[in-house]
């Protein structure tokens, strides 16, 4: 082999690995200093104070609620991505006229910011003037407006189907992929042999898809758990904090409060739980190459 | 009724709530947004008389021009500096075995999986230290640092259906490696390179956090920063002008997208099979 710099790859991958690891490992050390010390609100150390931010986090009643909400805010979009994104990808796995069009407008979601998205449905579920009530009027389905933002009843689940809505372009990409990697012969022998559709889905399709399902799963809880922008720019954790969620109550403790200290434990915690969804991913990662 | 018609009408109507849920925001920004000022208030539909002058006025009500400006220039830069580290950390992944290589893809997995968000008192702190808060180039280095994972991982998998004996028969027939990159390689990977880029240029265009913790000022605000500006904390709202700014913010990347989806589809396939 020619000697070169170019076919030496350690000085191929330096550039990258310099740029990514500053800017993860800098701030990570930044946090885990932070999160240990006594600091004020304009970042100074002041001195080590035996955990204490971690247990303000603990003992505040808005972080448990934050922390549960997260659970169901992760898990709801999660599972209900799931449930419409396997049958989407059937559909649009299979031949049928308009299919491209199909394809486009459910993938669309995906190419409009997060922001823009959450602020269009903010208005649109606008209690007076929203487009949702006088449209639902219009049909007959309410008699009456509904503050959909202005209750945390309706606001959480509302901010969870924006959260479906929006899940389910990169999902059902995954499972397309997953779809197409089935060799068409099994069907035909399936069918040969009798099958319905409903085992064939049993025995063919949902075996072969769980690799797929797996990875999407895993990767769709990391980002849903890390999701901003929904419920940031549709109630900013409001009415009195009952839609927060941990990253948007780690924005408020961290640059609304100036409570740096607590903040920096918390993103210390969240680091620590995503490092764990990580290797789980991996491992299913691996456990599919093995095989 | 032929099989096919059938099958098709019955696939439509089953994706029907689904497909009226995602239009819906799009019709509510495009309705809203040629609303005359004095109906948008009204919980009508449909305005009396559509104002097309919504689209100009937005432009000097809302600061358009210089957001839209402030998310060209970082989106353009991340991108570049994301691409230019990745390249080569792509081509040595795809093209050498090496010691470190499992390492240096799990790191790349771990940097994919933090968001900025978790670290953003971290990523604060660097850039207060660097000097660059209020400045747009910190966006710039944050979102390239924060792609290489996405674009290392999305070239490699290109570069791997790339035959390696194509290079290999330059080297042989006496040209540098430089040489057989700039002849043989570049050229094949060009349309790798391009998608990658545009995908990227997409994720800076569209971030959130990041832009507003780092950013300060009206005038080094991006598009998104700045339409949520428009929202965020104010009694009075003019939907109509922000309804026509995320439309027209919204539109040019959603036609961009449309027409390459299926390279993403094709992407992700090749990337997760591997």
């Amino acid at each position: 082999m020619i000697r070169s710099p170019l076919t030496n790859p350690y000085v191929l991958i330096l550039p990258g690995f310099l740029l990514a690891a500053f800017i993860i490992l800098w701030p990570l050390y930044q946090l885990g200093m932070i999160s240990l010390n006594e600091v004020n609100r304009f970042g100074q150390l002041r001195g080590f104070n035996d955990a204490e931010n971690y247990i303000a986090v603990f003992t505040d009643p808005d972080f448990l609620g934050a922390l549960w909400r997260t659970a169901i805010w992760t898990g709801g979009i999660v599972i209900g991505t799931l449930l419409v994104s396997v049958p989407v990808a059937i559909i649009l796995n299979d031949e049928f006229y308009g299919r491209s069009i199909a394809r486009v407008i459910i993938m669309l979601p995906w190419a409009v910011s997060l922001t823009m998205t959450a602020i269009v449905w903010r208005w649109a579920l606008n209690g007076e003037s929203g487009m949702l009530n006088s449209g639902l009027q219009n049909l007959g389905l309410i008699d009456q407006n509904i503050q959909w933002l202005a209750r945390a009843s309706t606001a959480f689940p509302v901010q969870i189907m924006i959260g479906i809505l929006v899940t389910i372009p990169f999902t059902t990409t995954i499972f397309l992929g997953g779809l197409s990697s089935i060799p068409d012969d099994l069907y035909e022998a399936a069918r040969l042999e009798g099958a319905s559709r409903w085992q064939t889905f049993r025995e063919i399709t949902l075996p072969l898809m769980k690799p797929f399902l797996n990875i999407s799963i895993v990767l769709n809880m990391i980002y849903v758990f890390n999701s901003f922008p929904i419920i940031w720019a549709t109630t900013q954790g409001g009415p009195a904090n009952s839609t927060d969620i941990l990253v948007t109550y780690l924005y408020k403790l961290g640059f609304r409060f100036g409570k740096l200290g607590e903040a920096s434990a918390l993103s210390v915690m969240m680091f620590a739980l995503l490092l764990a969804f990580t290797i789980l991913y991996v491992s299913l990662a691996m456990r599919r190459d093995s095989k | 009724m032929n099989k096919k018609l059938k099958k098709s009408l019955l696939y439509w109507l089953f994706l029907s709530p689904l497909i009226v849920l995602i239009l819906f925001p799009f019709a509510v920004m495009f309705i809203t947004a040629i609303k005359p000022s004095n109906e948008v208030l009204a919980p009508t539909w449909w305005p009396q008389e559509p104002a097309w002058r919504n689209f100009i006025d937005m432009w000097a009500v809302t600061n358009f021009g210089n957001a839209l400006w402030n998310s060209v220039y970082v989106s353009v830069l991340s991108t570049m500096l994301a691409l230019a580290v990745s390249i080569p950390a792509a081509y040595a992944m795809s093209r050498f075995r090496f010691k470190g290589q499992g390492f240096f893809r799990q790191f790349l997995l771990v940097s994919q999986m933090l968001s900025p968000i978790v670290l953003v008192i971290g990523l604060f702190r660097l850039v207060v230290w660097l000097g660059l808060l209020d400045n747009v180039n910190s966006i710039v280095f944050v979102y390239g640092a924060f792609n290489v994972a996405f674009t290392v991982w999305m070239l490699q998998s290109y570069f791997s259906t790339i035959p390696k004996d194509l290079e290999e028969a330059a080297w042989i027939e006496g040209a540098s490696p430089a040489k057989a990159l700039v002849m043989v390689f570049l050229p094949l990977a060009l349309p790798a390179m391009t998608v990658t880029a545009i995908f990227s240029f997409i994720n800076a265009w569209n971030e959130f956090v990041i832009a507003l913790t780092m950013l300060r000022r009206q005038e080094s605000y991006t598009l998104p920063i700045q339409i949520f500006s428009l929202v965020a904390g104010r009694y009075t709202v003019e939907w109509h002008h922000v309804m026509a700014a995320t439309f027209v913010a919204t539109i040019p990347v959603a036609i961009v997208f449309a027409w390459l989806q299926r390279y993403l589809v094709r992407g992700l396939a090749i990337g997760a099979v591997k």
